[in-house]
């Protein structure tokens, strides 16, 4: 055979009740969806390296090199302002503090996920990711916990919480964009040569 | 040197009516196919399709695509390490260690298309190498699977009948190996604003790698931003470390943002060295390495017209250009044929004119698709003129 033998319709299929793909995600907007149970996982979130050790069963320096990557990660990853005050209308009075490398603002991780792992009986870190309790009034996600991506995973104090296993995973790392549009600009001085609008694309 | 295929299949692929699928607009509703039509017209058309032997398609098409591959790799290679070339290329000189860099590292390539002259019979010849940012992959990939799929099941064609075409299966599968090569960064996809033909091409791209089991993003081209250390960011501020682009390097490299390009840490596909096989200097670069090769037609750079042993006529077209723009047929130094289009500042090539096939008033032109260095299905588009333009047609085609 000289074609692909299969191809899952179902993923193809683009029809109405499937995503749009001209959707912008926004940030903080992202809920957990909760449709499908296998790709959930179990995950505990701990504020503190005493939390950690109390409640996973991991050795204080375990828990603390744990707290401390995710602190790496919630720098690399974590939203980013120009200002405190602009950080600060959305986590909250005293929740941001200045990125290390200067220069940002970011909120301060209010914990870490950590997967729950049934191997050896005892709990061990997925990644270190940090968390972070939403705080901008009258939002619908006024106070509650989500990763750096925006993703809410719950309401604060919860024993545990039930999140996508994308949720576990690294989060791509977040900047401050200085400028837009360095890119394109031959495109659009081309289509307007012909004096025709262009829906084909630059492709060939 | 290629087998001549000629030998067996001494004869032309033909061009056979069929009824259109009567539900063929839903279908495309249902499966997000959105620029069937364009500027009014018809660009996807399943009132005919191509039929190719076996032999065809294997010894006719498939093996000279690999070899064609190989050959295009070798001008790479040679190109990279001569500055007096890169200048032929009008690679600027700010971009040379980009480009250089890319290929010494040997950056993995995602896909290509290779447009060829092919009447079914006799030597495929190579009209241009669509290395950098090739379309139609969903017309191709799926779509015209899909509409091979619908007629068997509808007992329309016969089970038998079969298609030149594994891209989506390559293409997935070769996203799985470009994961693995590039573990732990998640997959950014843009093109430009405005083009439903290059948003739909980029979707499907993206849904493949999301099958390969890779994190996507998609942004625009206009939208990318740059932070003060010089990395890359979409609208929500992620830096961009792997990056699908559907605009070409030539562009890119000229734009305010190109001087930033090979400083900051993004893994590109395709990746830069594209930029020497989507340039037309490719062609007479492959004639003068691989003279008389029985896949390639005659090409030579503007000043060197005078080793053209031939008074017949030359297609004359732009070092950069997509989709058939700005080409002129020139025949006794005077324009017969010539197509509209904002490309050509940078010089032109001359190829020695071969006709398209013709059946009844179209003009067939195959892509012909590589995922990495393999093969891996044909597209078929025809026009009612000798040059091929972005409005052609694009019909379906069986094995049989």
């Amino acid at each position: 055979m000289k074609r692909s033998k299969h191809i899952d319709l179902d993923m193809m299929r683009k029809g109405s009740k499937k995503r749009s793909f001209l959707n912008p995600l926004a940030l903080g907007i992202a809920v957990v969806s909760l449709t499908s149970c296998s790709s959930q996982e179990e995950v505990m979130v701990v504020n503190s390296p005493e939390e950690c050790v109390a409640t996973s069963g991991l050795t204080l320096v375990e828990c603390e090199a744990a707290y401390q990557k995710a602190q790496a990660e919630a720098e690399r990853t974590g939203p980013k302002y120009n200002s405190s005050g602009e950080c600060e209308s959305e986590f909250g009075s005293g929740q941001c503090t200045q990125t290390r490398s200067g220069g940002y603002f970011m909120p301060m991780m209010t914990g870490f996920m950590m997967g729950r792992m049934l191997s050896g009986g005892g709990y061990s870190g997925y990644g270190y990711n940090p968390v972070y309790r939403y705080n901008r009034p009258y939002s619908a996600q006024h106070n509650k916990i989500m990763t750096a991506d925006g993703t809410v995973i719950g309401s604060p104090g919860q024993s545990s919480y039930r999140v996508d296993k994308n949720t576990l995973k690294s989060k791509p790392t977040v900047t401050k964009t200085v400028s837009r549009g360095g890119f394109g600009s031959t495109a659009s001085a081309k289509s307007s040569w012909g004096g025709g609008k262009k829906s084909g694309g630059w492709g060939g | 040197m290629a087998k001549n295929p000629a030998a067996g299949a001494a004869e032309y692929m033909l061009r056979m009516p069929i009824k259109e699928r009567p539900d063929w607009e839903a279908r495309a509703d249902e499966f997000g196919f959105k620029f069937h039509s364009m500027y009014g017209e018809r660009y996807w058309d399943e009132r005919a399709y191509y039929q190719f032997s076996l032999q065809q398609i294997e010894e006719g098409i498939e093996a000279p695509t690999e070899d064609i591959h190989q050959m295009c790799l070798a001008v790479v290679e040679k190109v990279v390490s001569d500055d007096q070339l890169m200048r032929r290329f009008c690679i600027p000189l700010h971009q040379w260690d980009f480009v250089r860099n890319s290929w010494i590292n040997g950056d993995p390539s995602l896909y290509s298309r290779i447009d060829l002259a092919y009447t079914g019979e006799g030597y495929a010849k190579l009209y241009e190498n669509n290395a950098d940012t090739p379309t139609s992959v969903y017309e191709t990939g799926f779509w015209q699977w899909l509409w091979l799929k619908d007629n068997v099941d509808a007992g329309v064609l016969p089970r038998r009948a079969d298609q030149f075409n594994s891209l989506q299966e390559k293409l997935v599968n070769r996203f799985k190996d470009l994961h693995t090569l590039t573990p732990d960064r998640q997959l950014h996809f843009a093109c430009c604003k405005d083009t439903e033909e290059d948003r739909g091409t980029v979707q499907y791209l993206e849904d493949c790698a999301r099958a390969a089991g890779i994190d996507t993003h998609f942004v625009y081209v206009e939208d990318i931003g740059r932070d003060a250390a010089g990395n890359f960011s979409d609208l929500e501020d992620r830096i961009l470390s792997w990056m699908f682009k559907l605009y070409p390097w030539e562009f890119m490299f000229n734009e305010d943002f190109g001087s930033l390009l090979g400083t900051n840490n993004i893994r590109w596909i395709e990746p830069p060295w594209k930029s020497i096989l989507s340039n037309k200097a490719l062609l007479p670069l492959l004639w003068k390495m691989f003279p008389n090769h029985p896949n390639l037609l005659p090409a030579f750079f503007e000043d060197e017209l005078h080793l053209a042993d031939t008074s017949d006529s030359m297609v004359k077209k732009p070092l950069f250009s997509r989709e058939g723009a700005n080409i002129s047929i020139v025949r006794n130094a005077s324009e017969v044929a010539s197509s509209p289009g904002p490309y050509g500042s940078e010089g032109f090539i001359y190829q020695a004119t071969y006709m398209l096939p013709r059946f009844g008033d179209h003009y067939t032109l195959i892509g012909s698709w590589l995922v990495d260095d393999e093969a891996a299905g044909i597209s078929v588009r025809e026009d009612s003129g000798p040059i091929t333009q972005d409005m052609s047609r694009y019909l379906p085609h069986i094995i049989l």
